[in-house]
């Protein structure tokens, strides 16, 4: 096939009326980056965010009958159907190297547009870097409510932080109490990193407003090489509620040692990590018939929502797992950045920042139980609500808030 | 929240893990008594022998104590082979030979943590269920987990195995000569090469032994070793490089200072326990409590 | 042989002039950032490692830890800065002073610990200082320092997008590092050091002095590390104990001494040079991945050149002499 001359006149000519000024040099693919720890204690994550975006690429650049922003047709039509690109950088988990990467992506593999980063550490230097070369930046899967109170302009969070996640948490647990449940005396138990620290001063000052009494609260190095000393003081306070915010790690050697050392907690609360990842389920499930873990994802939407049950089942199929609380998230943060690019008509950064800011999507069109994605001015969505998700028979069931719920959470649990 | 139940469950749990901890340092120790070598690879050796247990539990469903031989024969094999295809050449450097020997070695580490992540992805692995896994016997009131039950005994066996093996036997006195004395056993006709390595493949084997029984109730994933080798280093220092003995009192001091630590200080803070006692030991002997020399 | 020795401090000297005045011209040419990124933490490593080198190549005490000055110089720079609003400047020699106080008061009982006791010993105490780094509150534990950014200043060193001042600070440490080692060869230290090197009984007659001399290069040593860490922070403006004082930083102040040539003048610039470039190239082209090949590269280079030069690179460079060379 060749292409003569008067073919690409006419068809600049036509995109140029079609398009933008800006968007005029526009090529065939949008390039988007993302950054993650690929290598190292937190490789794992890295990998399966991978395959959570390769998902929500496919599903932007062919053609699916989702009721999700760009689903139908291929590509971009905003774009004249330009396709997504990923480009991937590892970050280990290291905040310059994280700044390093962002900079990399940006000059040189020239993405319009960068998600990450897992580590709320890196998401301060990636979110600075994207600050500065006006490129938008999507903190897919960071919980710290620090990084929105920054007031930069470039940065957004499609799902919730820690303070949302823990309110939603206690929620709960005031609901569970109007029932008549005993639930007075609550046990922190969390790793010593920003996500373990941040979580645990959350729901110390949440407790403190809502009248619990919190009876440990345990900090622990994460991947510690033992947990006897920690789980013998969590026995020893004996709460009604065990909270722990940990990663997976240190979450298996948690639950084990738990079982070693005869503690049985009358009910477990989890803030995700660990508690959400297939790993921890494979290794200590049996002995976690009951716990409840707040998160982002609900398979139970697939029953509202086939597309939902549709999605994880591609997303399974590259790796293996159900979509989880960050894989979900990963995957919808794709989504809104492409959604908000193919409206911005143009890779320029402010125009997908403007668009960005402008973005108001029903939650019936993602596949979380969000009410809608719509960012206030520090980039926050404020209407994306938080589950609690009971493991019950090997499986995940909704039991909070209300609206969502499929069931009525056990408690306290067996 | 100190009653006397805590405190005893403590100590039981910190020497349960400190005897497990002398288990997973005495290879180090070994190899540092025979030749002088430290193997910054340790904490990497543990990790290949978790991820031996794991598979041969996931492929062929052997449980882990039952391939904890296997796997310290396959870890012989393999310390031998490190020692036969890289050591042997960094002891050999005409310059700065610790300097070498240590860089090697630290190398070989990010190696093994890199082809354990190629070939064995970064999934966090474990072993659901197994003849020990989640057991426990109660005395009193005092749990006692059965896997670490297990590893205890195992350690003890096997350092009354190695003491028995270096005073008792034919090889084991050519390993003490050697380690004594690496010129004058040469002239006796022992082959220094054969001992060191010999001494690589048992130091490797002593580690596999102790990954088989972690295998059982921690979790497994390319930097796992990471979390075991600087305190793998710190009970050998604090025992005295080159004493076996010096390791198995080393890490029950460790695991009982970690313990008690964590009922004094928050629990993120134990491990300044155990380093402040190994300061405090090496300011008073700066050769550790039984090293040599 | 003095003559000898003489001739060649002169000539490394006017290397290290031409060295210096080619990448003072680097930002002139090299625009990309990603390029002039990595330009500046050769640079830095390069001076640091060279800082590392004073302590342990030349005195032979070698440190694991020195990523507790590192850390230290970052965060009384950057506490001094966010509580007090004390300009960095006077925050880095506050990080540097510090450091030093903190290195001989521990040597004091350190150097009466031999090889890998010592080794441990400064693994450990970093360690501690990471540990209580992590709990500290008032410090931010584990939340960290973000450094409040107002645009570009000289007074603050702080520049938004631009990393030429960066880069030239660094070029200044390095070359600080470089003279101070340069002095220090022809020192009474150096020879001091030398002669213990040669020949440990004459570390017996010269004791105290020699013991006083170690003190010396501990306190220098950490100084300029703390520098570096100071930089490093108003560089990355963030800091949190993991990013600064973790045993990564330790390894990477040895590792380019190592492979350049330990207890050398030129090690580790030329250990440097040739690492950092490696390390972020690795992990820009294999990174990416999630395979572990960066890693498997990464150690496979160090594992050869450990193996195949152990006086490391610079002994590629140096023709054998009839005379000796002592370096």
């Amino acid at each position: 096939m060749t292409i003569s001359r008067r073919d690409v006149l006419l068809g600049a000519a036509a995109t140029a009326a079609l398009m933008p000024l800006a968007a005029r040099a526009q090529t065939s693919e949008v390039v988007i980056g993302l950054t993650y720890p690929m290598s190292g204690a937190n490789a794992q994550i890295g990998v399966d965010a991978q395959r959570a975006y390769e998902t929500a690429a496919d599903i932007i650049n062919k053609n699916y009958d989702f009721d999700l922003p760009l689903a139908k047709g291929e590509g971009l039509p905003g774009l004249g159907g330009a396709k997504i690109r990923l480009v991937y950088a590892d970050h280990q988990g290291d905040p310059q190297k994280g700044r390093a990467e962002a900079e990399r992506l940006i000059t040189q593999e020239k993405v319009c547009a960068i998600i990450g980063t897992y580590q709320s550490a890196v998401a301060v230097t990636v979110s600075q870097t994207c600050e500065r070369y006006q490129i938008p930046f999507i903190s897919a899967d960071n919980s710290s409510p620090s990084l929105h109170r920054r007031g930069l302009k470039y940065y957004f969070r499609p799902s919730p932080h820690d303070e949302m996640f823990s309110a939603a948490m206690f929620d709960f647990l005031d609901a569970l109490k109007k029932k008549g449940n005993k639930v007075e005396t609550l046990a922190l138990f969390h790793e010593d990193t920003i996500f373990g620290t941040d979580s645990a001063n959350t729901q110390l000052k949440l407790a403190a407003d809502r009248g619990y009494k919190v009876v440990a609260d345990i900090k622990y190095r994460n991947n510690s090489p033992s947990l006897s000393a920690e789980v013998q003081q969590l026995k020893a306070a004996n709460a009604d509620v065990l909270m722990p915010s940990s990663y997976t790690t240190d979450g298996i050697l948690l639950v084990k040692t738990m079982a070693e050392l005869g503690y049985k907690p009358k009910a477990i609360l989890a803030q995700a990590a660990g508690f959400s990842e297939k790993a921890l389920y494979d290794a200590v499930g049996d002995k976690l018939e009951g716990v409840i873990t707040r998160g982002s994802f609900s398979l139970d939407l697939a029953a509202k929502r086939p597309m939902v049950g549709k999605i994880n089942d591609m997303f399974k199929e590259k790796s293996g797992k159900d979509l989880n609380d960050n894989t979900s998230r990963e995957f919808m943060a794709l989504i809104v950045m492409a959604d908000a690019i193919n409206r911005a008509k143009s890779t320029d950064g402010e125009k997908i920042r403007d668009a960005l800011a402008a973005t108001d999507t029903p939650g019936e069109q993602t596949i979380m139980p969000w009410k809608r994605v719509k960012f206030d001015d520090m980039g926050q969505n404020n209407d994306a609500d938080p589950v609690l998700l009971q493991y019950v028979g090997g499986k995940f069931v909704t039991v909070s808030p209300a609206q969502a719920a499929v069931a009525e959470a056990i408690w306290p649990m067996k | 929240m100190l009653t006397v139940e805590t405190i005893v469950q403590s100590l039981a749990s910190g020497l349960l893990m400190g005897l497990l901890y002398g288990l997973i340092a005495v290879g180090l120790a070994l190899i540092f008594g025979l030749m002088d070598v430290t193997n910054f690879a340790h904490g990497e050796f543990l990790m290949i022998a978790m991820y031996l247990s794991f598979f041969l539990f996931a492929f062929f469903a052997i449980d882990p104590l039952l391939s904890a031989p296997l796997v310290a024969a396959a870890l012989f094999v393999f310390g031998a082979v490190v020692y036969l295809l890289l050591v042997r050449f960094a002891m050999r450097a005409k310059a700065n030979a610790g300097m070498v020997q240590i860089f090697t070695t630290f190398g070989l580490a990010i190696v093994m943590r890199g082809l354990a992540q190629y070939f064995f992805t970064p999934d966090y692995r474990s072993i659901p269920q197994s003849w020990l896994g989640g057991k426990t016997v109660s005395i009193g009131g005092i749990f006692l987990p059965e896997p670490q039950l297990v590893g205890a005994l195992v350690s003890i066996a096997a350092f009354a195995g190695l003491y028995l093996f270096i005073h008792r036997t034919d090889f084991g006195r050519a390993l003490e000569a050697t380690r004594e004395d690496p010129g004058a056993v040469a002239l006796v006709g022992i082959d220094k090469n054969r001992v060191f390595a010999f001494g690589w493949g048992l130091g490797a084997a002593l580690v596999g032994l102790a990954g088989a029984i972690m295998a059982v109730f921690f979790y497994i994933y390319p930097d796992v070793g990471a979390s075991f080798a600087l305190i793998a280093y710190v009970t050998v220092a604090l025992g005295g490089f080159g004493s076996v003995f010096g390791a198995f009192a080393g890490g029950i001091i460790v695991g009982l200072v970690e313990a008690v630590t964590a009922l004094v200080l928050p629990p993120s803070l134990k491990s300044v326990g155990i380093y402040a006692v190994y300061l405090l030991v090496v300011f008073i002997r700066p050769r550790g409590l039984f090293g040599s020399m | 042989m003095d003559k000898n020795f003489a001739a060649r401090r002169r000539r490394d000297l006017i290397i290290a002039a031409v060295l210096a005045a080619i990448a003072a011209l680097t930002p002139l040419f090299v625009k990309d950032v990603v390029v002039q990124n990595v330009l500046i933490l050769t640079l830095m490593y390069a001076g640091l490692s060279q800082s590392w080198n004073i302590l342990s190549g030349y005195c032979g005490q070698i440190s694991l830890g020195h990523a507790l000055y590192f850390g230290l110089g970052a965060y009384t720079t950057e506490l001094l800065f966010t509580k007090f609003g004390v300009l960095p400047w006077f925050g880095m020699l506050a990080g540097g002073t510090v450091s030093a106080l903190i290195a001989m008061g521990l040597g004091y009982p350190f150097f009466r610990l031999r090889g890998h006791y010592f080794v441990i010993a400064t693994i450990v105490i970093a360690e501690i200082g990471l540990l209580l780094f992590h709990n500290w509150e008032w410090a931010g534990a584990a939340m960290g320092i973000t450094i409040p950014i107002r645009g570009d200043s000289w007074l603050k060193f702080q520049f938004a997008r631009s990393k030429v001042p960066y880069f030239y600070f660094a070029l200044v440490l390095c070359c600080i590092a470089w003279l101070v080692t340069w002095w220090l060869e022809d020192s009474k230290w150096g020879f001091w050091w030398r002669a213990v090197k040669d020949n440990p009984d004459a570390a017996e007659s010269l004791g105290v002095d020699v013991f006083n001399s170690k003190m010396g290069a501990a306190a220098v040593s950490a100084f300029l590390v703390a520098v570096g860490g100071s930089f490093y922070a108003q560089f990355v403006s963030y800091i949190d104990p993991e990013s600064v004082m973790g045993f990564q930083f330790s390894l990477l102040m040895a590792l380019p001494a190592v492979l350049g040539g330990i207890g050398t003048l030129w090690g580790p610039v030329l250990g440097a040079a040739i690492l950092i470039p490696l390390t972020e190239i690795t992990r820009f082209k294999f990174g990416g991945s999630g395979s572990g090949v960066d890693l498997i590269i990464y150690g496979t280079l160090i594992v050869l050149i450990s193996l195949a030069l152990p006086r490391g690179l610079v002994s590629l460079f140096s023709r054998p002499k009839k005379t000796g060379a002592t370096r």
